[in-house]
């Protein structure tokens, strides 16, 4: 174990945004999945007693007379507010007194460095060429998820837990978010800062980065493992494999849309289904594609003249 | 939640925060009383230094100014101080009526003055508004209004209250007139003052300048105008800044010491009570060098082009210095500080300044001296290999051309025959005409390179002997033991350890001795080793080879040591090598790249000679090497001498040669091929001339710009953590680990340096732990250096870089510097101060060996050649370094010196290398170039007289030392003979010779005071005869004139007349022992002093 490697890693100037978002990300979830909690539960409560639901009000709390019903915005919560601005103003002076900017040694074009990593907010797409051609990664990814974020509202049909807290009302919504933005963002920027050495290999933590280290990898695509020779059967293949995830992929969501969220799914137009469930599958092929890489080594699943796959 | 008590009033509404605002307001507090003390000091630590300066140099000036106040008391107590005490003392009581006189009449102008511009500054005011007003006025009338109002404000009269209490009234121009004259009047008197104040100025500056020249130190008026600006300081950054090479180096923000006007040491500059010096107290410091920064004028150069680090950085002293993972030129240590002097002069040999440059000296020397040039092609080393090769491309080209050409021609003249018309004809008859004058043309081209090709092949050396020769030299069977680990035969050797495996060893000596040449050597008679040893003792052999091993070690480290040679070598090799080591077997010519034999001459029927004047190949007539390429010159001994120390040598061994196992592996025809690789592959013939090698490129990398390298590009392969994180010291072998400079590191050591000296310590190091073949492996072999030579080479390498500086800042110089630039390069390759003195601190290698300690023998040391260019003409010098016997017939001796054991070598220089070598002496004397000879003054017949009598007075026996031609009395004479004057000296130097060798050659045992100085010119110290009398010349020019019109017949007239009882009498015993009872005697009046003792002869 490598513990001056890891350090090295772990103090980098660079590096301390990460290292501070591992325990936040790990607050704000347990914070939010406790406020969650307390409203399903007082959802519950209300639900079985309607007499109640009438009278109560704001939060988890129970009536009690002399509460206000509602509470301004000031003083109530600018003065948390301000509090809260007041320390982020701590946080970010002793940060900047302490830390420098990471200057390095002038661009030298004959001499780039290794590992070359993108800044930390980008190291998930950094992350995504090792999987995907340069284009796909780099255009076609982030343009879909620019565009998946945006329908978001026009897909949504659900009424139910919007400015609270709630799990249960949400099921959907939520565990969407959280596969997106803790396996498909958080996840890739640990490993583009904690894993990745020179020359872009896997380290794992308390592994030296050896400059030296070679390693044997042979990459295959997903045609070649079935026998598949000819160019054209090759982009056959690919077609049927990826057309045959959507369509299975499709037959799957659509079943469990009408099995666990009926409701939904019947305020849906076609339209909002068939978006949801084309983004929610390219969401999911992108996991699917790094386990094929890396427990399988396969590099391309559709071969073609104008793109890989 | 019913779990959960809840409260009575509402958490939300009811809830205080003054605890949390109260907390973290206070936090927010300290944290911009934090960043302001960051902004302020924590950013800015060289603040702290300037203050720590402050305090530090004040308490040392205050102790400097009580030490210099005592010592300009002693300085007072000089009775010249006195003197112009009391001049000065003069001045200022004669002046001192006069000038109060003055004084009062200025201070009384100037009440007056003040009253009348009181009053007519005010009234001035108010006619410049009413004129603005005028000029802005809007209507003819209303400008017309005003400039009444201002003629009649003109007009009113003011009153001007005087100091004296008088009053007067005055209009407008009055008013100025008066201003205006009281003025002119206070100048005219202030002059006046001026002038009153001249002497007594003038006086009191000398008073003061006599202090300051007479005081080591500084004046306590000086010191205390340091404190004064030492007091008055405010922080704020120093920074250099030459925008011209883009520097800005602020390193004298903490270093404030560095270039005050008193010397400042750590010592100095110590904490009150304090009992080390700290980081303060180092940093304090003055720059240790004033000789160097008298070179490198800081406001020129700043700081970081001679030093490194980071100039511009002044937040932590790890910035500062470069010595952070980013900057890419850290700054120099301690050990290596002179790697800077390369950086600008690396077209340098020689870098000499007070104490610096030693080392960076050194490793420049060591990078020629041990072949490193051999592997690695650096700037400016071994360039004519070259050369040599674009020469010969250029030939190549030429014959190309001329061949075309001449079948051109001739094409041309057919179609000429059979052209149609008359003007067709002729038009082709020319065109074939202009062809065949081309060729001409071209010819003259080729024999210039054919004359360039012959000086360059006469420069280019080799660092390791000719292997084409090995059968005829060697003892067959020792070749694979010598390959096997150099150092085990001779620990001293140059050849380096080259880790060969024993098949590799086999495959090379068979090659080696297979391709090695056949041809027949003539046989030696066997000569007498007593008398070779004496010779090889004092002929010089020793100035470079060595003899004895570890303590017994006598001579010097350039060439060879000879202890056990005898095991090694073949006798009638040795005896040929001796007589003349340029010599060589065969010609070797380099356009057919072949060794021309016999066979070859024989097919154009001419006999086999080649030397330098027969240098063309008899084939094809271009320039062949026909010299071996050694820097060994020939001691022009007799054959019979050549034996003698031949048969010497032979008997220096350890063990008989037979006595090594059989290689009859060497014969064996099957291990050629695999030799011939090993040999390519360890780049063998960087260093050494073998057989079907003679192109071979260099095959290590070039390290020009090597200290320049990114650090990514130098390899520590398995090392590069232990080197980054400072882990175990790698290099295990203790031999090995000695050589490291700074002892086994206790740190990170991943930098050049680190990589450097880690790779020449233990060349292998990279290697460890790797799995290689036997091709992959790293060749570098090892030099097995000392750790001072490490360091040297260190030092060289971490200075070799290719810096951001204008090319301006390169020390290129174009005048008489570059001539000794040049010849420097040409002194260290010939080693030529292994016998001379060039700069008074340099020592020579026989200086310093046991025999030439005793007094005796100092006086059979060369010559010191100090001031050599002013005394001998250009010419001559040519002429001698080309023959330095100066006779054709009789060249078993010294030209100039015939009465040195030691001998003069010929080193068969190129007419390029001579022309340098010429001027380096001229311009290291600073004597223009080109020399034209002075005219010497015939004399009269009366003056030869008188200058006969000064020449063979008894008061100074000229030729008692001096050498006359006469075999007998040469013997013992230990000075060059007066013949040689005439063409070998500058007259002036001679005059300034005979007048005090001593200032010119300090020990030299020609005596001084021969001269005296009378008034304005010389005479002789001793006494003269009558006709003198009236003589009102320079005696001693006199002398010199003489002497350069000597002829043969008078000299040797002056001689008989003299007699030579003194030489025929002095027992002929050992040699310079006939200088002793010159000695005993003294030279006579006058000259009696002790300068005969000791030091050159000269």
């Amino acid at each position: 174990m490598d513990w001056h490697q890891l350090w090295v890693i772990i103090s980098a100037p660079d590096n301390v945004p990460i290292v501070g978002l591992i325990p936040l990300l790990c607050f704000y979830i347990y914070l939010a999945w406790k406020q969650a909690k307390g409203n399903d539960d007082l959802i519950a409560e209300l639900e079985a007693d309607p007499a109640m639901a009438k009278t109560h009000h704001r939060k988890t709390w129970p009536f009690k007379p002399g509460w206000q019903k509602e509470v301004h915005v000031w003083p109530f919560l600018l003065r948390i507010e301000f509090l809260a601005a007041i320390i982020i103003t701590i946080i970010l002076m002793v940060w900047s007194i302490t830390l420098n900017a990471p200057l390095e040694e002038p661009a030298n074009p004959n001499l780039t460095m290794n590992p070359s990593k993108a800044p930390w907010y980008f190291l998930g797409l950094q992350e995504m060429l090792v999987y995907f051609d340069p284009w796909i990664a780099g255009v076609v990814m982030p343009t879909l998820i620019i565009v998946g974020l945006m329908i978001i509202p026009y897909v949504d049909t659900n009424p139910l837990g919007s400015g609270y807290y709630t799990w249960k009302q949400r099921k959907f919504a939520i565990s969407t978010f959280l596969f997106g933005f803790i396996v498909l963002w958080i996840s890739m920027i640990i490993i583009g800062t904690f894993i990745r050495g020179p020359g872009w290999q896997w380290f794992w933590p308390g592994q030296t980065w050896d400059h030296n280290r070679q390693i044997y990898e042979v990459n295959r695509d997903l045609p070649d493992l079935f026998g598949i020779a000819s160019n054209a059967g090759k982009m056959i293949f690919g077609a049927l494999v990826v057309g045959g995830y959507f369509v299975l992929g499709g037959l799957g969501v659509y079943s469990l849309f009408r099995r666990y969220m009926a409701k939904d799914f019947k305020r849906m137009s076609l339209v909002q289904f068939s978006m949801t469930q084309v983004f929610l599958l390219i969401m999911l092929a992108l996991p699917l594609k790094m386990i094929l890489r890396l427990a399988w080594h396969i590099k391309y699943v559709w071969i073609t003249p104008w793109f890989n796959v | 939640m019913p779990e959960r008590p809840i409260p009575e009033n509402d958490p939300i509404v009811n809830k205080s925060y003054a605890m949390h605002y109260l907390i973290a307001t206070l936090i927010l507090m300290v944290t911009l009383l934090w960043a302001m003390w960051d902004e302020g000091w924590g950013q800015r630590p060289w603040k702290s230094y300037q203050g720590e300066f402050k305090t530090r140099y004040l308490a040392f000036l205050k102790t400097a100014r009580t030490k210099s106040a005592t010592s300009v008391d002693e300085v007072k107590k000089n009775p010249e101080y006195a003197s112009l005490q009391q001049n000065y003392e003069g001045t200022s009581a004669q002046a001192k009526s006069r000038l109060e006189e003055l004084r009062k009449q200025v201070s009384e102008l100037s009440g007056r003055i003040l009253a009348v511009q009181n009053v007519f500054t005010d009234r001035r005011a108010y006619v410049n508004a009413l004129t603005y007003e005028l000029e802005t006025g809007s209507s003819a009338s209303a400008k017309q209004s005003k400039q009444k109002d201002i003629d009649n404000y003109k007009a009113e009269l003011a009153t001007v209250n005087y100091p004296d209490g008088s009053k007067k009234k005055f209009n407008y121009q009055q008013l100025e007139e008066e201003y205006n004259k009281l003025r002119g009047e206070r100048v005219k008197v202030n002059a006046e003052v001026a002038e009153a104040l001249k002497p007594l100025t003038e006086s009191k500056a000398k008073l003061d300048a006599y202090v300051t020249d007479h005081m080591v130190d500084l004046t306590p008026q000086q010191i205390a105008g340091l404190q004064r600006k030492t007091e008055d300081w405010d922080p704020k950054i120093v920074q250099l800044n030459v925008a011209e090479a883009n520097i800005v180096d602020r390193c004298e923000s903490c270093h404030m010491g560095i270039r005050e006007s008193v010397k400042l040491t750590a010592a100095a500059m110590e904490a009150k009570g304090a009992k080390k010096p700290d980081e303060y107290a180092k940093a304090f410091t003055s720059h240790p060098s004033a000789e160097l920064m008298n070179a490198h004028d800081p406001e020129k150069f700043g700081c970081t082009s001679c030093h490194q680090g980071n100039g511009r950085a002044t937040t932590s002293v790890e910035k500062a210095h470069g010595n952070y993972e980013h900057w890419l030129w850290p700054l120099f240590t301690k050990q290596n500080m002179e790697a800077g002097c390369q950086t600008c002069h690396a077209a340098d040999a020689m870098l000499m300044a007070g104490d610096s440059g030693a080392i960076i000296t050194e490793g420049k020397f060591l990078y020629r001296q041990r072949g490193c040039m051999g592997c690695h092609r650096y700037e400016g080393y071994d360039k004519e290999p070259e050369e040599l090769q674009s020469v010969n491309q250029q030939l190549k080209l030429a014959d190309q051309q001329k061949r075309e050409n001449v079948k051109q021609s001739a094409y041309l003249m057919k179609q000429a025959d059979s052209a149609g018309s008359n003007e067709e004809a002729n038009s082709l008859n020319d065109k074939a005409v202009a062809l065949r004058v081309a060729n001409s043309k071209i010819d003259g081209r080729v024999q210039q390179l054919d004359f360039q090709s012959h000086n360059l092949m006469q420069d280019m050396k080799k660092i390791g002997p000719n292997l084409k020769e090995v059968r005829l030299k060697l003892n067959r069977n020792w070749i694979p033991v010598w390959l096997k680990k150099p150092t085990d035969f001779r620990p001293t050797t140059k050849m380096p350890n080259f880790r060969l495996t024993d098949g590799q060893i086999q495959a090379i000596s068979a090659y080696l001795w297979q391709s090695g040449l056949k041809d027949e050597l003539p046989k030696q008679k066997a000569g007498n080793a007593g008398h070779g040893r004496e010779l090889f003792e004092t002929r010089g052999c020793l100035a470079c080879h060595s003899m004895g091993e570890s303590s017994e070690m006598q001579g010097g480290t350039f060439a060879a040591n000879l202890t056990r040679v005898g095991e090694k070598a073949n006798y009638d090799y040795l005896v040929r090598w001796i007589h003349n080591a340029r010599e060589r077997t065969r010609p070797y010519c380099p356009y057919e790249k072949k060794d021309i034999g016999p066979e070859d001459y024989a097919k154009k029927g001419k006999p086999f000679v080649f030397d330098l004047e027969h240098s063309t190949c008899p084939n094809d007539g271009h320039e062949m090497q026909v010299q071996n390429m050694t820097v060994m010159p020939s001691l022009r001994l007799s054959l019979e001498d050549a034996q003698d120390i031949a048969s010497y040598l032979m008997t220096m061994k350890k063990q008989e040669p037979t006595a090594y196992a059989d290689a009859a592996f060497m014969e064996d025809g099957a291990l050629q091929a695999e030799g011939k690789k090993w040999i390519r592959h360890y780049g063998c013939a960087g260093c050494h001339e073998i057989s079907g090698m003679e192109d071979e490129g260099r095959i290590g990398t070039e390290l020009t710009f090597e200290g320049s390298k990114p650090i990514e590009r130098l390899d520590f392969a398995l090392f590069t953590d232990a080197a980054q994180r400072g882990g175990k010291e790698p290099i295990g072998n203790a031999e090995d680990l000695a050589r490291l400079p700074e002892g086994p590191s206790k740190g990170p050591w991943y930098n050049h340096k680190g990589f450097f000296e880690h790779k020449l310590a233990e060349p292998e190091l990279y290697d460890k732990g790797m799995v290689k073949t036997e091709t992959e492996a790293l060749r570098m072999p090892n030099v097995h250096l000392a750790k001072e030579e490490v360091r040297a080479l260190s030092t060289f390498l971490q200075g070799s870089q290719e810096l951001g500086l204008p090319a301006s800042y390169q020390y290129r110089p174009m005048d008489a510097k570059r001539d000794i630039q040049e010849g420097w390069w040409i002194v260290q390759k010939y080693n030529c101060q292994g016998c001379h003195q060039f700069t008074p601190s340099q020592a020579t290698t026989l200086m310093g060996m046991k025999k030439y300690q005793d007094p005796d023998w100092k006086e059979q040391l060369p010559p010191k050649l100090l001031t050599e260019g002013a005394r001998v003409d250009p010419e001559w010098m040519r002429k001698f370094l080309t023959n330095p016997s100066l006779s054709t017939a009789d060249t078993n001796r010294n030209g100039v010196r015939p009465y040195l054991k030691v001998r003069m070598p010929t080193f068969t220089f190129s007419d390029n290398e001579l022309r340098k070598l010429v001027r380096f002496f001229q311009a290291l004397s600073q004597q223009p170039m080109p020399y034209i000879p002075q005219q010497v003054p015939t004399l009269t017949a009366k003056e030869t007289d008188m200058a006969r009598s000064l020449f063979s007075s008894n008061a100074a026996p000229c030729l008692k030392c001096h050498a006359t031609g006469d075999a007998q009395h040469d013997q013992h004479a230990t000075a060059p003979n007066f013949l040689l004057a005439k063409e070998r000296l500058k007259p002036d130097w001679a005059e300034r010779w005979i007048r005090d060798p001593q200032a010119i050659s300090p020990g030299t045992s020609m005596p001084s005071g021969l001269f005296k100085q009378d008034g304005d010119h010389w005479v002789f110290a001793g006494p003269t005869p009558a006709s003198f009398e009236g003589y009102d010349k320079d005696q001693s020019k006199l002398l010199v004139d003489y002497i350069f019109q000597l002829s043969p017949e008078e000299q040797r007239r002056v001689a008989g007349a003299k007699g030579r009882s003194h030489a025929v009498n002095a027992p002929p015993s050992k040699p310079g022992r006939s200088t002793a009872p010159i000695r005993a005697k003294g030279p006579g009046p006058g000259v009696e002093n002790s300068h005969a003792s000791g030091g050159a002869a000269r």
